[in-house]
């Protein structure tokens, strides 16, 4: 077995995903190229990723947040922007956590509008989601009516 | 600011916005950098090594694949270490850490198992559903402290 | 350089079992070059839909669509290697199935595996040596006729074998139990070399395989040296004189066992290994020893005993020694032992192998364990078939060398 000696020990990695009709990725990365200070900053297809120390990747996102906070999203990632461990180039295909990112990218526009909205309004007066561990079962007046309706 | 364990862990939606409303998200990646930050043995691509499976044993039997022990490694420390969680129900599209299907029914499980403040909900299907969803998570977190 | 050999990787877990660097390596030993088909979110839900079986891991269901998109040629790819954890119930049926479905629909040889934490690159080189040989050689394998004066040797487990071919015949034959690779090599040699009556230089091209094959091939000089799963399906298909068309060859080994599902005696899918020693070869030699008779002495006894009146199971050799004894010690008769202990080998291949392959006829047996009868008898009840054993059948190695090398004949 070799050893293995780790690269950028004490960093952080972090995804900027934009999913937005007035912003793109590569306004996104001008942005950040303005305020990097020496941080690595990686444009791709759906935002940016950034590694660096903690407080100054923290810095950075917290400044691009605003410039459209409903439509950018954040997460971790455990490897370093362009590792040939995890690149599509190398492994022929994406990295099956792609497809799961491909997938909350159709979720998004609605949890975008969920963000928007909940600007004006207070959350509490907004009716909680359906429990999914909740059965669904007919209720038996529900059900009544039903039969009526289709006697009647 | 609290601990919420994520799930699907590599979810963007949850990561972003637990942090966003202040908390910290125990996540995939988080227990991924760990490994391929620290010096030892090469085993890419994970940097995950044959001694993982036999750390999951903690969590599962020895019959039980080492595909499931060895993600138990990654996500056993986080089930322990969080102090609430959200679960996103029926997640069937979550890949590669969230790829197998038994490991994740035991970590949602072990999840319920720990008496946390808990949060349920499935994908929004729509905006009305995307408000509800936004809104239950932001009346969550809040609610364990976290920033207006 | 060749190019390296394009593998398709389809699989659920190896990353998270520590063992996806061990792939790696024993890929990158045979020139080979792991690659995961390429396909978006939209290919997956569609593909999974109409694969039709419902699996709930997402990576069973994106194993499945990276199937299809191999089979329909969306994807380009020399050969597939599927591998899932050991002892998961829904990759087991996604990994048999997807063999399936690719072979029976693509001319992509294939090899799946079961892994645990514990497999190394060492455990699979020699199926990445047959995939990526089935790839990349397929002009060398095509070869039907031995021309010219050649040697083979087959450096097993148990034991070492030569032969030396002329002009499509075998003139010369050695054999005996493999103790130091190398000196055991050099023994069978000159003795196959004495029965033809051939000096060492007169041989135009030298073919080694088996487990010592690489050591003995660069000792002796071998023009080619190639593992077995190749070479011996082309030295059972051409010894049963069935080249053309489909046939399964059975190898129960000294050390593992091989079940090839062959097409043209090009192997198409392939198993390679047991979990114990309880299947092999050795457990029918302790069996041996144990009744005092010789290895050759266990089959025509097994013939004369039935199976049945004595519960054996030798899933692992501990316990199939333990019913071994305690059955001669509740007064079983040697026979009846024999023909168990035959049973119950043939039963842990069946159970343990010969689900991963499909089963076409001709089967054929080959290997030393190929010549005791009682095993050849068991192994035809539970396949339901008339079992063939080919000719020199122990020698099936050697002859697929001596075969294979022919085609490395320089012409002067």
């Amino acid at each position: 077995m070799n050893e293995y000696t780790p690269i950028l020990v004490g960093t952080v990695t972090k995804y900027v995903v934009v999913e937005s009709f007035d912003i793109t990725p590569a306004d996104l990365a001008v942005h950040a190229y303005e305020i990097s200070q020496g941080v690595m900053i990686k444009e791709t297809c759906f935002g940016l990723i950034i590694n660096g120390k903690e407080d100054e990747v923290d810095r950075i996102i917290a400044e691009l947040r605003k410039i459209d906070p409903d439509h950018i999203f954040i997460k971790d990632r455990g490897f370093p922007p362009g590792d040939s461990r995890r690149c599509r180039a190398n492994l022929g295909g994406a990295r099956p956590g792609y497809h799961g990112m491909e997938y909350e990218m159709t979720v998004i526009p609605y949890v975008s509008h969920g963000l928007k909205e909940l600007k004006n309004r207070d959350e509490n007066t907004i009716p909680a989601p359906e429990n999914p561990r909740e059965d669904k079962t007919l209720d038996i007046y529900k059900l009544k009516k039903m039969i009526e309706a289709l006697e009647s | 600011m609290a601990k919420i364990f994520i799930y699907p862990s590599t979810s963007l939606i949850l990561s972003d916005m637990v942090a966003r409303y202040g908390h910290t998200p125990l996540s995939s990646a988080v227990a991924i950098r760990e490994r391929i930050q620290t010096a030892g043995f090469e085993s890419a691509p994970l940097q995950i090594t044959p001694e993982e499976p036999k750390k999951g044993l903690k969590w599962a039997a020895v019959e039980v694949p080492s595909g499931v022990r060895g993600r138990m490694a990654l996500y056993g420390p986080m089930i322990e270490e969080c102090e609430a969680a959200i679960i996103i129900n029926h997640a069937d599209l979550s890949f590669g850490c969230m790829g197998c299907a038994r490991t994740n029914e035991l970590i949602t499980f072990l999840v319920r198992q720990k008496d946390v403040p808990r949060l349920d909900l499935t994908y929004p299907k729509n905006e009305d559903e995307g408000l509800k969803f936004v809104a239950a998570i932001k009346r969550f977190l809040t609610g364990l402290g976290g920033k207006q | 350089m060749t190019p390296p050999v394009r593998i398709a990787q389809i699989s659920c877990g190896p990353e998270y079992s520590g063992v996806q660097h061990e792939i790696d390596a024993a890929v990158k030993e045979v020139n080979g070059e792991i690659f995961y088909p390429d396909i978006a979110l939209k290919d997956i839900m569609r593909d999974f839909k109409a694969y039709g079986l419902d699996v709930r891991s997402p990576d069973l269901k994106l194993a499945i669509s990276r199937a299809r998109a191999l089979v329909e040629g969306r994807v380009e790819a020399d050969a597939v290697f599927i591998a899932t954890c050991f002892r998961c119930a829904e990759a087991a049926i996604v990994r048999n199935e997807l063999r399936r479905y690719i072979h029976e629909n693509s001319k992509l040889p294939v090899v799946s595996y079961s892994f645990t934490e514990r497999t190394t690159s060492g455990t699979l080189l020699t199926r990445m040596e047959a995939l990526t040989t089935i790839a990349r050689r397929r002009a060398l394998l095509a070869r039907e006729t031995q021309q010219g004066l050649t040697l083979g040797l087959d450096s097993g487990s148990a034991t070492t074998k030569a032969i030396v071919m002329k002009d499509n015949e075998i003139i010369g034959t050695g054999w005996q139990p493999t103790i130091e690779v190398i000196k055991s090599a050099q023994d069978v040699i000159s003795h196959a070399l004495e029965e033809a009556g051939i000096k060492r230089e007169e041989i135009q091209a030298v073919g080694t395989t088996g487990y010592g094959r690489f050591l003995v091939g660069k000792q002796i000089g071998a023009d080619l040296i190639q593992e077995e799963l190749t070479v011996n399906s082309k030295g059972a298909v051409f010894l049963a004189q069935r080249q053309h068309g489909p046939a399964t060859v059975i190898d129960i080994g000294g050390m593992d066992n091989k079940a090839i599902s062959v097409m043209d005696g090009i192997p198409g899918t392939f198993t390679m290994g047991g979990i114990c020693a309880g299947a092999s070869g050795r457990f029918l030699e302790l069996t041996a020893k144990r009744l005092g008779v010789e290895i050759t002495e266990l089959g025509p006894l097994a013939m004369k005993g039935l199976g049945n009146r004595v519960p054996m199971n030798s899933y692992c050799i501990v316990f199939g020694t333990q019913s071994l004894v305690n059955a001669l010690a509740t007064g079983s008769t040697r026979e009846d032992v024999a023909a168990a202990a035959c049973h119950s080998v043939a039963e842990q291949v069946f159970e343990q192998q010969l689900q991963e392959v499909d089963i076409k006829e001709p089967v054929l047996m080959v290997g030393g364990t190929s010549l005791i009868e009682g095993l050849v008898y068991a192994m035809g009840e539970l396949l339901q078939t008339q079992i063939m054993v080919p000719p020199y059948s122990q020698y099936i190695g050697a002859v697929g060398s001596a075969l294979l090398a022919s085609g490395f004949i320089k012409d002067d």
